[in-house]
């Protein structure tokens, strides 16, 4: 039981920092000031990953033989302190995050051979594509079929809420290869190697924020060959569940809500209260700063439990808490980011948010992403399974005694 | 004791909603929004042949001396439409403003008003929001009957297309708040437009030693009744919207299939959609008292705080219960959902926001 503070820490600290302050280009460092969302900006994010994989930092979590570091839970923790203090864009996670791991623990050698390199590098971007129109918190009632012909399987249906497809290479999806048994039988897990085959169609979709983050995959007729399937034909609900967690978990999301908190404090700071003084100053906003504070500082706590390996991870409902958590701590911080900036969050400014526009925000820097935040982080308590989804899952838990 | 709308209150509402329901279906407001057009001009040429723009004025200003129920009846409607014209920001509070001074110049103003030819900004927000008028910083220097206005104003509706602006602000000898008038075009005026989340024109306004007219050098008190009146009739706005929200939430919930069956059938959305009928009818319960008492001209600080409080706090926890229901459909902009919650978001920030104002209630009771 203790925490290391040992000087050795200090000096590589020093060292992240020192590598952060220098190696991002300007643009790079503009696209994490406008990220507004999990996903930052697509051009510049890969950019910024082509250069931590150089450096080979752009996989801490990942087994060394691959290409992770190999650093102790501290210097994880701390990389990614220095990391979203330097206020740099997050690499996306449906790649590195996602089918990275999910192929290191699942794929074959000629999967892993093939496919982690250009993860690792930055070369290659996957798509998720799971959810459908009529499938979305009832995930295994997916539709969209594949049919074997030969060494191929034919494709036919839809995906939606496939994030970032239109800037995708490649994509992994869930398919549905039988429908006699249980719904939750009968999918498969497949990669496509390429998203421009002959009769996929990929439409993006404008948020809320006015972004399009979101797509529409279509599949008439996609021929696609079988070597791409993960795991056994009709076993990919397993393969999927091994891989969502890493989506729900294993991340460490409190240094981004502590960065958050911490614009909105020094933006605060600059912000008149309307009972006089300013808004830092106010009794009522430090108190509410205060709650949604130490709720953050349980959060870190909690990951970097987990990141020891503490059996608080092994909980089979643990990738269900800490998503909950996360993304309802991520809507606390945006709202009272959103409510710092008051009426100056109320232009909506999508040239200004644009990496390389160069247009003047009206306002501050910080009023020009506090709403957008605010907007996109309503999608975090639906994205990954909904948050009520994630309650039965973690009411289930409770019911099996656990 | 009487909270019904009178006849001629229904008919008036009848006509707006008739008049909305031809004219700004979801995807024609949409695409007006999407367009360089500030609002529709066919639009609000149909507000003043509806008498709309002269109700609110007396009848020795040649208005049709509306009350304050009068324009509660329709605003809902305002808001179940999401309408971006500038009603209450021209004819309400630049108007209204008119009205309190009563110059020969303000009456000019007020016929050209009430005939639709002409829109006027009112321009009162600074900074990140102005909660109330104590906040108000920027300065006149009066002369006689003309002022020279010095400092930057927010949140300006129709800043940029207006044909003159009503501004708020503080004498510099007397700290008194007054309603200057600056035509525009004025020398010295900087405008910055753009549209808000919630789809109207806006503009931040700079004036760097801009002449004005002094239409009202005391005008504490007149500001105050001007807030109060467009207090209560965004926030009918808004309750419109917050119907339109629980309706086609139910709906949605009722329809969208997951896990074999209706998600409304499900406890945990049944009990959302629950508390949402739960605020909608606090909502609609204080909106409708607080009009009675403000028509009796009876309604305290305390009730307009408390009106514009819940109306925000309310109105967030519908939207957000709206979009969390809807799922990832309700994250799009293609659904009016989430254009729903973005004018209640608006709305709540301007005017002091549901924090301040319950804050003022605790102060207050």
């Amino acid at each position: 039981m203790n925490v290391d503070f040992s000087p050795e820490l200090e000096a590589f600290r020093a060292e992240v920092a020192e590598f952060f302050a220098t190696a991002p280009t300007p643009a790079i460092r503009e696209a994490g000031r406008k990220t507004t969302s999990v996903f930052a900006p697509f051009d510049q994010c890969m950019e910024w990953h082509a250069i931590l994989a150089q450096k080979g930092w752009a996989a801490p979590h990942w087994p060394v033989e691959h290409g992770g570091t190999g650093w102790s839970v501290e210097q994880r923790f701390i990389f990614a302190e220095e990391y979203r203090k330097a206020d740099l864009p997050p690499l996306l996670p449906q790649s590195l995050g996602m089918v990275g791991p999910l192929l290191i623990d699942l794929g074959t050698d000629e999967q892993k051979a093939k496919y982690l390199p250009p993860i690792l590098a930055g070369k290659d971007f996957w798509a998720q594509g799971y959810s459908e129109p009529g499938s979305g918190s009832d995930l295994a009632s997916l539709q969209c079929r594949a049919e074997p012909d030969g060494d191929d399987y034919i494709i036919n249906g839809s995906k939606i809420w496939t994030t970032y497809a239109h800037h995708a290479n490649r994509m992994f999806m869930l398919v549905r290869t039988d429908n006699s048994g249980k719904k939750q039988q009968g999918i498969t897990f497949l990669l496509l190697d390429r998203v421009d085959y002959p009769g996929m169609e990929i439409r993006p979709i404008v948020g809320l924020d006015g972004m399009p983050e979101q797509c529409e995959v279509f599949f008439d007729n996609v021929r696609v060959p079988q070597s791409g399937r993960v795991g056994e034909k009709n076993d990919g609900w397993s393969v999927a569940k091994h891989l969502l967690k890493h989506e729900r978990g294993g991340s460490a999301a409190s240094p981004t809500l502590v960065h958050y908190l911490d614009r909105a404090k020094e933006a605060a700071t600059r912000t008149p209260s309307p009972f006089g003084g300013m808004l830092a100053d106010d009794p009522v906003f430090q108190s509410e700063f205060g709650e949604l504070h130490a709720d953050v500082a349980s959060l870190g706590h909690m990951e970097k439990l987990a990141i020891s390996g503490h059996p608080i991870a092994n909980d089979p409902a643990f990738p269900s808490l800490n998503k909950t958590i996360n993304s309802e701590l991520l809507q606390r911080a945006s709202t009272l980011m959103s409510k710092v900036s008051g009426v100056g969050g109320l232009a909506r400014q999508l040239e200004a948010l644009r990496v390389g526009s160069n247009v003047e925000p009206q306002g501050s820097e910080f009023d020009l992403i506090s709403m957008p935040l605010y907007l996109n982080s309503r999608a975090a308590s639906i994205y990954a399974g909904s948050n009520e989804v994630q309650r039965d899952l973690i009411s289930r838990s409770l019911a099996a005694g656990v | 004791m009487e909270f019904s709308f009178s006849q001629e209150q229904d008919m008036l509402r009848t006509s707006v909603a008739k008049l909305l329901e031809r004219k700004y279906d979801f995807d024609t407001r949409q695409a007006l929004v999407a367009s360089d057009a500030p609002w529709s001009a066919d639009v609000w040429n149909a507000f003043a042949e509806l008498g709309l723009t002269m109700l609110p004025f007396s009848e020795e200003h040649g208005g049709l001396g509306g009350s304050i129920a009068d324009l509660v009846a329709f605003a809902g409607t305002f808001g179940e439409h999401l309408v971006v014209e500038p009603y209450v920001a021209s004819t309400l509070l630049a108007g209204g403003a008119l009205a309190a001074s009563g110059t020969p110049e303000a009456l000019e103003w007020i016929e050209k008003l009430g005939s639709g030819e002409a829109v006027l900004a009112f321009a009162y927000e600074e900074g990140n929001g102005t909660a109330s008028p104590e906040q108000i910083s920027m300065q006149a220097d009066v002369s006689g009957d003309c002022a020279t206005l010095s400092g930057e104003k927010r949140l300006v509706i129709a800043g940029e297309t207006a044909d003159a602006f009503v501004v708020v602000a503080r004498t510099a000898d007397t700290s008194k708040l007054g309603f200057y008038l600056v035509e525009k075009g004025a020398s010295g005026l900087t405008t910055n437009a753009y549209k808000t989340i919630d789809g109207r024109a806006a503009a931040t306004v700079r004036f760097d030693t801009v002449s004005a007219t002094t239409i009202l050098e005391d005008a504490g008190e007149a500001l105050d009744a001007v807030l109060t009146k467009a207090v209560i009739v965004q926030s009918a706005e808004a309750l419109g919207a917050m119907k339109s929200l629980l309706n086609d939430t139910c709906e949605y919930a009722m329809t969208r299939k997951q896990f074999g069956q209706p998600i409304g059938m499900f406890q945990v959305v049944a009990h959302r959609l629950a508390d949402m009928k739960i605020a909608y009818t606090k909502a609609l319960s204080t909106l409708t008292y607080t009009t009675a008492l403000a028509n009796s001209g009876v309604a305290s600080p305390r009730d307009i705080a408390t009106l514009k409080g819940q109306i925000g706090k309310l109105g967030r926890e519908i939207g957000e219960a709206a979009i969390q229901t809807h799922g990832g459909v309700g994250m799009t902009d293609e659904l009016s959902v989430s254009h729903y919650h973005k004018r209640i978001l608006a709305f709540d920030a301007a005017l002091g926001s549901y924090q301040y104002h319950l804050r003022r209630v605790g102060q207050m009771a």
